[in-house]
């Protein structure tokens, strides 16, 4: 086994950050890294693009340039946390029985914001364990919050770990009891809290989240090897985060909240990718542009359409000097804006264009 | 600019009015925070005064808004905030409020524990609203994913629970705010076939649970269609031996994207014509519009 280099992208939505990733790793598999492709979003975009199948099995991507070496895991977050206790109470069958049936777990699994964030993570811990891969290309959820999951892990390992736990395990037999002997404002105590906790909550959310905490205490071990290895693959050392923008104020702003949040965790972004942010006609515009004959209809079209893209690339311009003065250390990457119906066709474009960029996208060789 | 108008498409109906709080949902990047900030702003227009609500930094809001917005009073909510003052009235007062959720074990758990912040943001909603009468509140929510499984968590809250004062909050808020009459959802999307499909996932699940009605579908950044005449003339160039041929091909293909995203646009108008729920579109612009811009667009559709 042989530990991969991780590509985080990272942005806000509607930036073409799905697109961009897909694009990322076929280009890679196309110059012969064994490369696999990971989708925290939960949106269905890039399976459609890739034609490969949302679940928690790593699928081999059947596209042509490709060449055999693209896989894909587009996690279902509705499966995803039973995959997760799976996994953890291997060993553990009468526990994860009783998580399974812990009302608290079945509201968790079901509704909790994060908690996919996190089983996804940790699939793909085991798929880089697994998995023989060069390099692992990672699209994170849309949100500015997305690179905060990788905080996740040390969250949760040290509350299983920390007081909180043994204090709620006792909880569930004590909820039932009597209330502890008022004292000082100043001492609040334990027994304070579980009273008010227990008469706020009502006893069910107690007794649930004190089992449900117990029988996570006693996979702790499992878990903390998890995230820990999960650790090491989104804040190691063979990491680089790639932040996609597009010329709008949104995704201007997205970006530098992103870098901050990065700047916390003491990383900072490789590479700003620009998206929609073409510098030149394309060559075909260009071409009939300056070729004779041509009918009135096609030139006002390419007038258009030239007026459209110089009002994008006047933007992105704006937006490449903005970002570069803020974060003068990463690259910049611009890409053309794509116009096809076929989202295959716009990841096949986009990926002939990041050929060139790759050196400036993977993790610099320490 | 005005929307393309397509001649097949059939009379809109009237559309139900929409209720005190008006739930903007979408997936990331369709235009949710301006779309938002523009229902306010024409709601501000109509009658005078609005609330926008939105949760986080109050930044989106403020830029999409802009200088002038008159009358749209911006209401942030922040989940630290919104937490302490739900627990609040939970705990008695503020101050045992605050000793609690400051308690060693009480700080992990509310940082990892799920649910908790949306439910706390939720009922700070239903706080805006219930102090806000005769005033309509539009809600910025966040990326669709996440404001599904917010908006199910009171209905969630109250099974779970049984009694005690965190059951009566989540009851309180599934009755006041999560409700047909208390709540108009109003989605955000974009005429792409993928994200319209999401688009018609999004609305089915949300009648389904909680058991809201989409009273709006707002299709944003509708392409115009390209000259016609033009991509005939292309296909022709594109059909000879010439050196323009592979150009043109180039611009049919892209004339033909385009005529496809509108003819998609066109066709999803139609399937949600059928449903309840009134369609208003916006048109692309070439650059971020503000939201009196969409205000305007919103307005030629028939809204307000």
């Amino acid at each position: 086994m042989k530990d991969p280099l991780v590509i985080v992208c990272a942005g806000g939505g509607g930036v073409g950050k799905t697109t961009t990733s897909a694009a990322l790793a076929l280009a890679l598999a196309a110059r012969g890294h064994q490369t696999l492709i990971v989708t925290i979003d939960p949106a269905r975009r890039l399976a459609g693009a890739m034609g490969v199948p949302v679940t928690d099995e790593v699928t081999l991507v059947p596209l042509a340039a490709a060449k055999g070496r693209l896989s894909a895991l587009m996690p279902d977050p509705r499966r995803s946390m039973r995959a997760f206790i799976d996994y953890l109470f291997a060993d553990e069958p009468e526990a994860k029985a009783r998580v399974l049936s812990n009302k608290l777990y079945i509201g968790l699994a079901d509704a909790a914001a994060g908690v996919h964030e996190l089983v996804a993570m940790n699939l793909v811990a085991r798929a880089a364990t697994d998995g023989d891969f060069d390099v692992v290309v990672i699209d994170t959820a849309p949100s500015r919050h997305a690179i905060d999951f990788v905080t996740y892990p040390a969250r949760l390992a040290a509350l299983l770990g920390g007081r909180s736990v043994s204090w709620l395990a006792g909880l569930a037999q004590r909820s039932g009891g009597a209330a502890p002997a008022p004292r000082a404002l100043l001492s609040w105590g334990t027994g304070h809290v579980e009273h008010l906790l227990a008469r706020v909550t009502g006893p069910n959310l107690v007794r649930d989240t004190a089992d449900l905490f117990g029988d996570l205490a006693l996979v702790r071990e499992r878990f903390v090897a998890l995230t820990r290895r999960a650790s090491e693959l989104l804040l190691g050392e063979r990491v680089a985060y790639a932040l996609v923008a597009a010329p709008t104020a949104a995704a201007r702003d997205d970006v530098i909240f992103l870098a901050a949040r990065l700047e916390k965790l003491g990383r900072r972004p490789r590479a700003i990718v620009l998206n929609r942010a073409d510098t030149r006609p394309a060559p075909w515009v260009s071409a009939l542009r300056a070729g004779r004959g041509v009918a009135p209809s096609i030139t006002d079209v390419l007038d258009a359409l030239e007026e459209e893209r110089s009002t994008r690339s006047s933007a992105a311009d704006g937006l490449a000097a903005h970002l570069h003065a803020k974060l003068p250390w990463a690259s910049i990457v611009r890409l053309p804006y794509v116009e096809a119906s076929a989202p295959e066709v716009i990841v096949a474009a986009l990926s002939s264009e990041l050929d060139a960029h790759l050196a400036a996208l993977l993790p610099e060789a320490r | 600019m005005r929307p393309a108008a397509s001649d097949s498409r059939p009379p809109p109906r009237p559309p139900r009015s929409l209720a005190p709080a008006v739930l903007v949902m979408g997936k990331g990047g369709v235009g949710k925070t301006t779309v938002a900030a523009a229902l306010a702003t024409l709601e501000a227009e109509t009658h005078g005064m609005a609330a926008l609500v939105e949760f986080g930094d109050g930044e989106s809001g403020k830029r999409a808004l802009g200088r002038s917005h008159r009358g749209v009073e911006h209401v942030v909510i922040t989940a630290a905030e919104a937490i302490q003052r739900g627990a609040t009235p939970l705990f008695g007062s503020a101050t045992v409020a605050k000793l609690a959720l400051g308690n060693f074990a009480m700080r992990p758990l509310l940082r990892a524990a799920p649910a908790i912040r949306e439910l706390a943001m939720l009922e700070s909603v239903r706080q805006v609203v219930a102090a806000r009468p005769g005033v309509r509140v539009v809600v910025d929510m966040p990326a669709t994913g996440h404001a599904v499984a917010w908006l199910r968590t009171a209905r969630q809250g109250r099974e779970f629970l049984g009694s005690g004062p965190m059951f009566e909050l989540c009851d309180r808020v599934s009755r006041e705010l999560v409700a047909p009459g208390c709540a108009s959802i109003v989605v955000v999307t974009l005429p792409e076939a993928l994200v319209l499909e999401e688009t018609l996932e999004l609305c089915e699940s949300i009648a389904r649970d909680p058991g809201l009605e989409v009273a709006r579908v707002v299709v944003n950044r509708v392409p115009l269609p390209l000259s016609r005449e033009a991509l005939v003339d292309a296909r022709a160039l594109a059909a000879t031996e010439g050196a323009l041929a592979r150009p043109a091909a180039a611009l049919v293909a892209l004339l033909e994207a385009r005529e496809a995203a509108s003819a998609g646009a066109a066709e999803a108008l139609e399937v949600f014509a059928r449903g309840p729920h009134a369609i208003w579109r916006v048109p692309l612009a070439p650059v971020d519009p503000s939201a009196r811009d969409v205000a305007r667009w919103l307005r030629a559709e028939g809204a307000a």
